[in-house]
C-alpha cells in the first residue's frame, strides 16, 4: 500500500452553526492501536465517524485507505470496521444470525466465514452463546460481539468509539486482547475515558476544541507536560492533600489510596530537594514518606488538559 | 465503627423473572465516602433509587439515617442530597433560577439563601456559569452545578449515581477533590462509579456484579487480599547497598537484591516502613525510593477472576 493510511489536512465538521471539527491535521500510519483522547465536546465521535467514511467533511485533504473522504467512499466503508458509542446490533438477532448477516453484507466465502467466525467465538467465550439474541447478553458480551462483528471482514482499519464504557473489567481485558490481536492485520484507532488504555495505546492523539492540540507515543505526550508529580505518604491522606492545595506552586492535590498525589508545575516550583522539604513538612494528616515519582498518564492527560485552558473548569 | 448511617438486609429487587438486586447488606460509617463499584447493569442504579426512597425493595430491610425508608420513602429525601446519571438541572432555566426552584423546594430564602448559594459558588467555582442555562454549560462544569445543587439544603449524606460517567478527565479530578471536601465536613458520601480506580479515592468499597456484593472492604484491605502487593524499589550505588539494607532489615521487612539495588515487596505499607524508607532517605540522599502501588484495576480483575466462568 501507497501512502499514509490516514492522512488528514484541516477536517472540518460542523453541525448547524456548531463546529465539531475545526480543522484537523493527521498522519496515522502502520499496524498499532491509536487512543483518541480529550474533553467531552472535543470532536472525538465525529473524527471517528468522519474516519469511517460515516460523514460528509470539509477539508484541503482527506484520505483514508487511499479513498477521498470526500468522493465515494463506499469501498472504503467495506474495508473499515466500526463500532459506535450505542450498541448498533440488530437487537433481535441471535449472535449467530449477526454473524451471518455482516458476513452476508461483505460477501464473504461461506468456509472463510465459518472458519473465522469459529476462532472469533471460540476466542470471546461467545460461541457458548451462538442462540442468543443480541438484546439479550450482558453489557460486556454486548460490546464483545459489536466488536467480533467489526473484526469478521478482516478490515484494514479498525474504528471503535469508546468500545469498553462501562463494561466490566474482565470483558474490559478480553476485547484489550482482541484489539492487540486485530493490530497486527490493522490499524486500530478508538477513544477511551480510561487513563489505563489510554496508557496502554502505542500512540495517542489529544483532540481539544475539534482539533488535534497534542499526538505522540505516551512517552512523547510524558515528556513535554511541564508538571511533576509528588506523593506523600502518611496517615490521613486526605487532610495531606488539602494541606498540598496550599503550596502555592501545587496544580492540584488528591487522597488516592494511602497516599496524596500532589501535582506541582515545573516553571513554578523549586527545586525536588525543596518540593520534598516542603511537602515533609506539611502541617497535616501525618506525613511520613514523600517521593517524586514518575508521571502517570492520569497527570499527563490532566496536565495536557490544564495547559490548554481547561474549558469547562474555569 | 460508629452505628452504620445507611444500613440495609437482605434487600432485594426483583423485576419479573429477574432479580438485579439480590439480598445485598450494606452499611456505611457516617461521614465516610463509601464506593459502590459496578459494571453497567450490575444493579448499582437500582440498589441507589432503593436506598432514596425512589423504588420499593421486594425483599429487606433500608435504614437511612434512622428512618425506616421502605415505611416512610418521603420523611428521607429531606436529609439526602441526590444527583442522578442525568444532572437533574432544568433545562430552560438558568442556573441561578434552578437554585432559587431548588430553594424554594428546601424552604430555603431570602439571606439564608444568598448566603448559602454565595459559599457553593465560590466552592465550585460556578460564578461564570450563574446566568447561563445548564445546557449550554460544558459537562464538567454542569456536573459542578448539579452537586452544588444537590449540597444545597446541606444534607447529611449525599447520593450520587455515576457522578463522573461522560465526564472528562479533569472535570473527573476535581470533582473527587469537592467529594473529598464534602466528607471531610462530616457528609456521608455514598457514590455509584465504574471507574474501578476512583475506588482509591473513597473509604469503603462495595462491589456489585450480578446483583450480588463480591468484595466489601476498604480498598487497602482489598489490595491486600486480591493483590501482589506494594513493590518497593530503592536504586542506589552498590557501595551503599549494605547499609540500607542493614536499616531496613532493622525495620524488620524482607529485602531482596535487584540489579539497580534493592527490592522490599510488602502487603501493606504500613507507618514503619514508610518511616523506614524515610530514614533511608535521609541516610542515603542518593538513593531513589520508587514505590508501586497496586492498581485498583488489577486488584478488581482479581476479584472477579474466580467468579467468572460461563457468566453471560
Amino acid at each position: 500500500m501507497s501512502g499514509a493510511a490516514i492522512r488528514l489536512r484541516g477536517l472540518a465538521k460542523r453541525f448547524g452553526r456548531r463546529p465539531a471539527l475545526a480543522g484537523v491535521d493527521l498522519d496515522l500510519d502502520g499496524r498499532q492501536i491509536v487512543g483518541v483522547v480529550g474533553p467531552d465536546g472535543a470532536g472525538k465521535t465525529t473524527l471517528l465517524r468522519a474516519l469511517a467514511g460515516l460523514l460528509e467533511v470539509e477539508a484541503a485533504e482527506a484520505v483514508v485507505l487511499g479513498h477521498d473522504l470526500a468522493g465515494d467512499v463506499s469501498d472504503l466503508k467495506s474495508r473499515v470496521g466500526y463500532v459506535p458509542q450505542a450498541f448498533g446490533l440488530h437487537r433481535d438477532l441471535t449472535v449467530g444470525e449477526s454473524l451471518r448477516f455482516i458476513a452476508r453484507l461483505h460477501r464473504l466465502a461461506p468456509e472463510a466465514f465459518a472458519a473465522r467466525a469459529e476462532v472469533l467465538l471460540a476466542r470471546t467465550g461467545l460461541d457458548a452463546f451462538v442462540d442468543r439474541p443480541a438484546a439479550a447478553l450482558s453489557g460486556g458480551m454486548k460490546q464483545k460481539l459489536a466488536v467480533v462483528c467489526a473484526l469478521l471482514p478482516e478490515p484494514a482499519l479498525l474504528v471503535l468509539d469508546e468500545p469498553t464504557a462501562g463494561v466490566d473489567v474482565l470483558a474490559r481485558g478480553e476485547i484489550w486482547s482482541m484489539l492487540e490481536r486485530a493490530r497486527e492485520q490493522a490499524l486500530v484507532v478508538l477513544s477511551t475515558s480510561y487513563v489505563d488504555e489510554a496508557a496502554a495505546c502505542d500512540r495517542l492523539v489529544y483532540l481539544d476544541a475539534g482539533r488535534v492540540v497534542a499526538a505522540g507515543t505516551p512517552a512523547e505526550l510524558r515528556a513535554r507536560v511541564p508538571f511533576a508529580l509528588y506523593r506523600a505518604w502518611g496517615d490521613d491522606p486526605r487532610a495531606i492533600a488539602r494541606a498540598a492545595r496550599g503550596l502555592e506552586y501545587a496544580q492540584g492535590a488528591r487522597a488516592a489510596g494511602r497516599c496524596a498525589r500532589v501535582t506541582v508545575s515545573t516553571a513554578r516550583a523549586p527545586d525536588e530537594r525543596r518540593v520534598l522539604a516542603d511537602l515533609a513538612a506539611l502541617p497535616a494528616g501525618g506525613v511520613r514518606f514523600v517521593e517524586r515519582t514518575p508521571l502517570d498518564m492520569e497527570s499527563t492527560l490532566l496536565a495536557l488538559a490544564q495547559e490548554l485552558g481547561a474549558r469547562g473548569s474555569a | 465503627m460508629s452505628d452504620p448511617i445507611i444500613r440495609t438486609q437482605g434487600l432485594t429487587r426483583r423485576f419479573g423473572a429477574f432479580t438485579a438486586v439480590d439480598a445485598l447488606d450494606i452499611a456505611v460509617a457516617p461521614g465516610t465516602i463509601h464506593a459502590f463499584l459496578g459494571a453497567n447493569g450490575s444493579g448499582k442504579s437500582t440498589t441507589i433509587r432503593m436506598l432514596i426512597g425512589l423504588l420499593r425493595p421486594t425483599a429487606g430491610s433500608i435504614l437511612v439515617d434512622g428512618i425506616d425508608v421502605i415505611r416512610h420513602p418521603r420523611r428521607v429525601r429531606d436529609r439526602i442530597g441526590y444527583m442522578g446519571q442525568r444532572v437533574s438541572l432544568y433545562q430552560g432555566l438558568s442556573l441561578r433560577e434552578n437554585v432559587e426552584f431548588y430553594a424554594g423546594l428546601y424552604g430555603l430564602a431570602g439571606g439564608e439563601l444568598e448566603w448559602r448559594w454565595g459559599v457553593l459558588r465560590e466552592r465550585f467555582a460556578l460564578g461564570e456559569a450563574e446566568a447561563e442555562r445548564p445546557e449550554d454549560l460544558p459537562g464538567g462544569l454542569r456536573q459542578r452545578a448539579g452537586l452544588a445543587l444537590a449540597t444545597l439544603h446541606r444534607p447529611r449524606l449525599l447520593f450520587l449515581d455515576e457522578p463522573t460517567a461522560g465526564v472528562d478527565l479533569h472535570s473527573r479530578a476535581l470533582f473527587w477533590e469537592l467529594i473529598q471536601e464534602e466528607a471531610a465536613a462530616g457528609v456521608t458520601v455514598f457514590v455509584t462509579t465504574h471507574f474501578l480506580e476512583e475506588a482509591d479515592y473513597c473509604d469503603w468499597v462495595s462491589f456489585i456484579d450480578g446483583g450480588r456484593l463480591v468484595a466489601d472492604a476498604p480498598p487497602e484491605a482489598l489490595r491486600r487480599r486480591f493483590s501482589a502487593g506494594y513493590r518497593i524499589a530503592v536504586a542506589l550505588p552498590a557501595a551503599a547497598r549494605a547499609a540500607a539494607r542493614a536499616v531496613l532489615a532493622a525495620g524488620g521487612h524482607a529485602v531482596e537484591e535487584s540489579a539497580e539495588g534493592l527490592r522490599v515487596d510488602s502487603p501493606e505499607l504500613a507507618p514503619r516502613l514508610l518511616e523506614t524508607l524515610a530514614q533511608l532517605v535521609a541516610r542515603h540522599p542518593e538513593a531513589r525510593v520508587g514505590i508501586e502501588q497496586p492498581a485498583m484495576t488489577d486488584v478488581f480483575r482479581n476479584v472477579l477472576a474466580p467468579a467468572a466462568g460461563g457468566r453471560a
